[in-house]
């Protein structure tokens, strides 16, 4: 009777945090999206009357009318003919000659451009399925070919990422799955190190901001010593190098101070400047 | 003769690869051992972590290197010294002619092959390319570890994926 009392008065369960952190779960976002998959750019630009690949090349539409044009552009042709150009302009930037087709270079051009009519697909057409699918199978595919080449051709890698622009980021430790608690352990550890920091950055500037006065002390001590041994006729311990040194050493800190003051004068003009 | 032992530990090399770390003064090394089961009988491969001292930058991510202990620790954390980088990754030599390869290839022969089929602007040239490290931080991530991504920062890191 007494226990559910005090229970009910006392909350007791569960823990009171004390750090006020706040958590913002990342957004989900799908494995085919550009921005996952490392594609920096979209798919290539071919307006719809540009021609089909295989058409362009015959003689006789050069002076063919509009309507005979219209009918073997892209636009009339379908999404094949200009998945078609835009294999034939990716694999361009990298080919080695006229009949390469199997090498890496090629075949990554080659899934890039791929992947890229997918996504554009993907975004017209966000159910379908089969798109998604292949999608994210070539992207893994052009992935280990990637790893692949960076281990054997580490140049070429890098030349290829700029000519595709893709980007390219090694595969984690463990793909471990997003939890709250993770997240607020980690939280807290930036939380904690950036206190630590900031304790050791305060203290370090009041120790700097007592060099000056100490050595200006010193500085006098040591001459003082000098004229007293001098004046009493008794062996001289204090040689002007150690005088020099501790000038020297003066007139850095000086150099080093004013620095500092001027960055606190325009952090602080810059907070007057905000609260206006 | 335990003195022995341990002075020859000290001064006995391994041979490692460099991996991704965040540690912006030292460089992770990976040591691959083989650790023997005393119930099976088998051998086990077990990797072993060493913190290396490199003043220098002569190492890079995933290059083979021979370590060396310090004579002294320099901190907790890095006891070794990178002695000298044996294999820079990506960029293999054949040890027997002395010449650049690609895989299984020799680089001077796909530039034969290149040139024989008729050779493209578009081709890769080795002789033009810049030293590895031009893409770092640009579109290659590979020198620290990358993680799963979990809290939206306002700066957004491009390792968390």
């Amino acid at each position: 009777m007494l226990r559910s009392l005090t229970a009910s008065i006392v909350q007791c369960r569960g823990i009171k945090h004390q750090v006020q952190i706040k958590w913002v779960r990342p957004d989900y976002v799908p494995s085919y999206k550009p921005e996952k998959s490392g594609d920096l750019e979209n798919i290539p630009k071919i307006t719809d009357d540009t021609l089909g690949q295989d058409y362009a090349l015959s003689e006789e539409i050069k002076d063919a009318p509009e309507s005979v044009k219209k009918i073997f552009s892209v636009s009339h042709l379908g999404f094949q003919a200009f998945k078609a150009l835009a294999k034939k302009e990716l694999t361009e930037r990298v080919r080695r000659h006229q009949y390469d087709e199997d090498t890496t270079e090629y075949t990554i051009a080659r899934l890039t451009a791929h992947i890229r009519c997918l996504q554009h697909t993907m975004e017209k057409y966000p159910k379908n399925i089969k798109a998604k699918q292949t999608c994210q199978e070539l992207i893994d595919k052009r992935k280990k070919h990637l790893k692949f080449l960076r281990q054997y051709d580490y140049k070429k890698f890098e030349w290829l990422l700029e000519k595709l622009n893709i980007e390219y980021k090694g595969h984690p430790e463990t793909y471990n799955k997003l939890s709250r608690k993770e997240s607020l352990r980690k939280l807290t550890e930036l939380h904690c190190d950036e206190i630590r920091n900031k304790k050791l950055h305060d203290y370090r500037n009041l120790l700097e901001s007592q060099q000056g006065p100490f050595l200006k002390e010193k500085l006098e001590a040591l001459k003082f010593i000098k004229s007293e041994q001098m004046e009493l006729k008794l062996p001289i311990t204090v040689t002007d190098q150690d005088i020099k040194k501790v000038e020297i050493q003066l007139e850095e800190w000086k150099v080093k101070d004013e620095i500092k003051q001027q960055a606190k004068k325009k952090k602080r003009h810059i907070l007057l400047e905000e609260s206006e | 003769m335990a003195r022995k032992l341990s002075e020859a530990a000290r001064k006995s090399l391994l041979l490692g690869q460099c991996i991704p770390t965040v540690k912006q003064n030292a460089v992770k090394i990976r040591v691959k051992r083989l650790e023997l089961d005393e119930n099976l009988l088998m051998y086990f491969k077990k990797d072993e972590f060493y913190y290396c001292h490199d003043p220098d930058k002569k190492c890079q991510t995933g290059d083979i290197v021979l370590i060396e202990s310090l004579p002294q620790k320099l901190t907790k954390l890095i006891t070794h010294q990178i002695k000298e980088v044996v294999y820079p990754f990506g960029d293999i030599t054949d040890p027997v002619t002395g010449k650049k390869v690609a895989k299984e290839r020799y680089r001077e022969d796909i530039e034969k092959e290149a040139e024989i089929y008729g050779k493209l602007d578009s081709t890769f040239d080795y002789s033009k390319a810049p030293p590895r490290g031009w893409q770092e931080g640009k579109k290659d991530f590979t020198s620290k570890p990358t993680y799963t991504k979990y809290h939206v920062f306002d700066k957004n890191d491009p390792y968390a994926i």
